[in-house]
């Protein structure tokens, strides 16, 4: 029993039990806190060792009665503990962000912050499906208020419109995650512990129609949450209307437990299911890289525009995820974590504008570089992880997750997928353009400001807005340069997570006669090794592009 | 009736005795006071002779003391000790007494329909309770308002007495008894399927099912619901959403699953039908309601279906299956709800004034700052009926759609099983839907600047039983393992006398 992750999570919620009083002491109480967090997130994410399964984990008996074995069970593996590690680096930022925008009942404001950062934190760290559950349903109610009473004009609608959609969605998730439950458990016991039903699920899967019912019954919620194609219509009113604290963590981590789900839910205790809804979810993901690309094209409010390049980049984090190539898994998991930092840090930079401006319009702004360097530097350089500069995280990801949907695609052979991975790049020189529009129009060109605007005269960052920034600078540049100390404690379990799958599609290709690599028919394990190896060349392509660039 | 049915019944004739004396005694008391005092003594007094009393075994003529019984009763004088210091308060003079002396007479009626292994004591007790919220209503408000909502109660409630009473007789005279061990005994003797008794049997369970569909306002029998709540005072709709209910739900747990085990089926598809018609029915129209009572009217209707849906998980549970038991989940389902119910309308009741209560949605704007507690209060029970953890409210709908859900999984797929899952998919969708109004009340509360401070003056009374309610809510959300094993405890026994083949 490590109770360090356990306190880790309580952690947040003692605090939101401080954090009374005044604005100022709610704020410094929220801030102390947040570090704290921070600080044990981070010791368990540099203490993770990269094979393990279950670390840090806690386990306590909570809603057991004789059949039914619901436990209070938390634990890290590769792919949570980075998650863990960026809710409690973008919370930190969170609070950072809202020190000055945030006058109106601050108190409130940070006690439900801290509340919201418990349940995610929560979310990704629980091991029983009841427990991931209630966090994954309990960060709605935060989130709610955070939106209605702290967002913009249309904030109560906003609010309501994200909450119903969610709660929409995630109900009918719940009823897969129970008949999976029901499904899978052993006879006269009631398992609800994901590494279990994981594991039993390997050895013997369900019958290939229960799961197809089952895998659309997740879909319903984790689509809506990612937010996948066409299901993503709440999602740029519920950004623009958040403060820009419910923006940085809405788009940084809310969103990705959608793709968590998917990870740790859909793929791995329904490979059949995935293997067959591969090809739809592809398109899907496609289908949301362009189209968000091209409505973020088109937006005039920074906001907005940052709020469609979210569908667009979550997009690319499905492609990758179900690419189902090591690469592909890799690269999408990877991109989890780099569009919490590039999102989070842009919408952290429009709230900034807008409290020096009153504005998000881009053509009320011009040439800020000269005005506000400092702010300008952060901007630029999270608009270029955000768009995959070699050296910054995110071409770190998306390259390994081209890379696994081009290796999809073209050993598979089916035209279908090789022109959805052709597509896919274009989604890459769309992200491209609209992001460097949005920068040669704010940051350069002749200077542009709004007339007249009343109180004090603008300034450039200060010491608290820099502190917010650096830290996620800091990870873009060592997660670009340096991908392997990511992918390292990442892939362990990625690959443990989608082997059924990938198998399942090798053998579905198989049935089909498409496969083309090794005419005698691919050895399922080989060919997963395959991919571990093309993944792991991928890796050092990474690094050896990356020095290059740098000599 | 033996001395030792008057013992064991001494919790309720002590508080009938003390409702005599309070009809009587209130004529001599000064104007102005009412007998609460006295009537809470002999509510804590009834509940100290019902800890005490010792006995064996759980038959005892018309009587059943199982743990089915022992927890209603707990439960009624509970929820007379929590409701009735807050409903006296807005009985106008010089009814006070006769409105406490009434409440007592009800609270029994439930002590009486829990525990009864006997046709004729269960109608008994169902009437006890009919009989006395006719006058409840009625002393509640005296506006012409509250004289329609009552004759209206008293009209489809008698109807709705004689349909279960002509049930009754119909089960009389296919087995010969009235006792519900001896009905179950000749039923499954002789097949209750078959034959001239097989019909009767078939019918009077459509007609009790009716009955009590009323008392517990399924749809079809819901329609007097929404009128008779608005009509009322808050503290009356409480009582109206929760005694009758939990004494029907009790009731047909009682007969349908306890005494007619060889018809489950047929219970069970007609109780789905029931339910999935409530719940769609009470949460879509629950969407345009802007008067508070009315509005938890169809939602009480919506929770309705919700049990029956695990009411009719637990018939149709495969023998030897596991999990969640439908029976148990009920049972759970019902006290989570009672809680966030009552606490709901003592919130009301407490923002209101005597003379002009709380009727609108829009009455609550800007809670969350004029009257942080009260809204935080409301707005936990809020979540806690939509079903959000970490609150009681989830856990109940967890055991309810897992207990459905249960019957259709595993490998052998019964027609059954397909429907209850069918139908636990639209739950689930229709308890999104519900978040739609439950969630306009907290976002009036806490999105809208506030008008001006409202009046909150209910009174104490419905402040504590708020915000005892709320803590309950909160803390079985976070830990409601020990409420489960005793509606577990509470269910078994029902079940046990249940023969497994019938199952």
């Amino acid at each position: 029993m490590n109770t360090l992750l356990l306190v880790t999570i309580l952690m947040p919620l003692a605090g939101s039990l401080l954090a009374w009083g005044g604005a100022l002491r709610a704020r410094r109480s929220a801030l102390v806190t947040t570090l704290f967090v921070l600080g044990m997130a981070g010791t368990l994410c540099f203490s993770y060792p990269p094979q393990a399964a279950r670390y840090a984990a806690t386990e306590l008996r909570w809603f057991a009665d004789a059949p039914l074995d619901i436990r209070f069970s938390l634990a890290l593996d590769g792919l949570s503990v980075w998650l863990v590690g960026l809710t409690a680096l973008l919370s930190v930022v969170a609070v950072l962000v809202s020190w000055d925008a945030i006058q109106d009942q601050a108190a409130r404001f940070y006690r439900l912050l801290l509340v919201l950062e418990a349940g995610m934190l929560g979310a990704f760290a629980a091991r029983d499906i009841v427990l991931f559950y209630v966090f994954f349903e309990f960060t709605l109610i935060p989130l709610f208020f955070l939106i209605g009473i702290w967002g913009s004009e249309e904030r109560q609608h906003a609010a309501v419109k994200f909450f119903l959609y969610t709660l929409a969605g995630s109900v009918l998730t719940f009823l897969g995650l129970l008949a999976i439950v029901l499904w899978a458990s052993p006879p006269g016991r009631w398992t609800f512990s994901i590494p279990e039903l994981t594991a039993r699920l390997m050895v013997d899967p369900l019958p290939h129609g229960v799961q197809l019912w089952i895998f659309v019954a997740l879909f319903a919620g984790f689509a809506i949450k990612v937010p996948l194609f066409p299901l993503h219509t709440w999602l740029p009113l519920a950004h623009v209307q958040a403060p820009t604290a419910g923006s940085v963590i809405l788009a940084g981590l809310l969103l990705k437990i959608g793709t968590y789900g998917f990870l740790r839910f859909s793929v791995p205790l329904l490979p059949q299911a995935t293997a067959v809804c591969m090809p739809w979810l592809l398109g899907l993901s496609v289908g949301g890289i362009l189209y968000g690309a091209l409505v973020a094209l088109a937006q005039s409010d920074i906001k907005r525009l940052i709020a469609y390049s979210s569908v667009s980049h979550l997009g690319f984090c499905m492609l990758g995820i179900f690419s189902l190539t090591a690469p592909g898994v890799q690269g999408g998991a990877l991109q989890m974590v780099n569009h919490g930092l590039s999102t989070g840090g842009l919408f952290a930079i429009v709230g900034m504008l807008y409290e020096r401006y009153h504005t998000r319009q881009m053509k009320d702004l011009g040439g800020l570089a000269r005005r506000l360097p400092v702010l300008s530097f952060f901007a630029l350089v999270l608009v270029l992880s955000s768009i995959g500069l070699p050296g910054l995280n995110g071409f770190a990801g998306e390259f390994l997750l081209l890379l696994g949907m081009f290796q999809q695609a073209f050993v598979s052979g089916s035209q279908g997928l090789q022109v959805l991975a052709v597509l896919s790049v274009l989604g890459v020189v769309l992200g491209a353009w609209y992001m460097l529009k949005l920068v040669q129009q704010v940051f350069f060109g002749p200077l542009r400001e709004p007339a007249a605007s009343h109180g004090p005269p603008v300034r450039d960052l200060n010491a608290r807005e820099v502190a917010a920034l650096t830290p996620l600078v800091v990870f873009m540049v060592w997660i670009g340069v340096a991908p392997g100390f990511f992918l390292d404690r990442m892939g362990p379990t990625l690959d443990y997570l989608t082997a059924p799958a990938m198998r399942a599609r090798c053998e579905m290709s198989n049935a089909d006669g498409q496969i083309e690599i090794g005419s005698a028919g691919c050895d399922r394990d080989q060919f997963a090794a395959a991919a571990v190896r093309v993944g792991g060349a991928a890796r050092t392509g990474v690094q050896t592009t990356v020095s290059r660039t740098q000599d | 009736m033996t001395i030792q049915t008057l013992y064991l019944l001494s919790p309720e004739i002590l508080l009938v005795i003390a409702a005599l004396a309070i009809y009587l005694g209130g004529a001599f008391l000064p104007e102005g006071r009412k007998p609460v005092r006295l009537a809470m003594a002999a509510i804590l007094a009834a509940a100290l002779v019902l800890g005490l009393t010792r006995y064996e075994g759980i038959h005892f003529g018309p009587l059943m003391l199982d743990q089915l019984a022992t927890a209603t009763r707990w439960l009624a004088l509970v929820f007379g000790a929590l409701l009735l210091p807050m409903a006296v308060r807005g009985i106008r003079e010089p009814h006070g007494s006769e409105y406490v002396g009434t409440f007592l007479l009800a609270l029994v009626g439930l002590m009486l329909a829990g525990s009864a292994d006997e046709l004729v004591l269960l109608f008994l007790g169902l009437e006890l309770i009919s009989i006395p919220t006719y006058i409840l209503l009625y002393l509640g408000r005296g506006d012409a308002a509250a004289r329609e909502a009552t004759a209206k109660y008293f009209f489809l409630s008698l109807l709705a007495s004689a349909l279960l009473l002509y049930g009754f007789s119909f089960l009389y005279g296919a087995t010969g008894t009235t006792e519900l061990a001896g009905i179950r005994d000749h039923l499954s003797a002789v097949g209750a399927k078959n034959g001239a008794a097989g019909r009767l049997v078939k019918i009077a369970i459509v007609l009790i099912v009716a009955g009590l569909g009323f008392r517990i306002t399924a749809v079809p029998f819901h329609f007097y619901a929404p009128d008779v709540y608005q009509g009322t005072s808050h503290a009356n709709a409480a009582l109206l959403a929760i005694l009758p209910k939990v004494a029907g739900m009790v009731v047909l747990l009682r007969i349908v699953a306890g005494a007619m085990p060889n018809l489950a089926g047929e219970a069970c598809r007609l109780l789905l039908i029931l339910a999935l018609a409530s719940m769609t029915f009470g949460n879509v129209v629950a969407l345009w309601q802007n008067h508070l009572r009315r509005l938890m009217a169809y939602s009480s209707i919506a929770h309705t279906g919700y049990l029956l849906l695990g009411l009719a998980a637990g018939l149709a549970a495969v023998p030897g299956g596991n999990g969640w038991d439908g029976l148990t989940a009920v049972l759970f389902y019902l006290a989570v709800y009672a809680a966030a119910t009552l606490g709901t309308f003592a919130a009301f009741a407490y923002l209101g004034r005597d003379e002009r209560p709380l009727e609108a949605v829009e009455e609550l704007t800007g809670l969350g700052r004029t009257r942080p507690l009260a809204a935080l209060a409301l707005g936990g029970f809020m979540f806690s009926l939509t079903g959000i953890p970490p609150l009681a409210g989830f856990w109940g709908k967890l055991a309810v759609f897992g207990s459905a859900l249960g019957v259709g999984a595993g490998n052998a797929v019964s027609p059954m099983g397909l429907w209850l899952t069918v139908i636990t998919v639209a739950a689930v969708v229709n308890s999104a839907i519900s978040a739609a109004y439950y969630l306009r009340i907290v976002s009036t509360m806490y999105f809208r600047a506030p008008l001006g401070t409202p009046r909150a003056e209910g009174g104490p009374a419905a402040a504590w039983t708020a915000g005892i309610c709320a803590v309950l809510v909160l803390l079985l959300g976070l830990y409601c393992a020990p409420l489960w094993s005793v509606a577990a405890d509470v269910a078994c026994p029902a079940t046990i006398a249940v023969p497994v083949e019938g199952r």
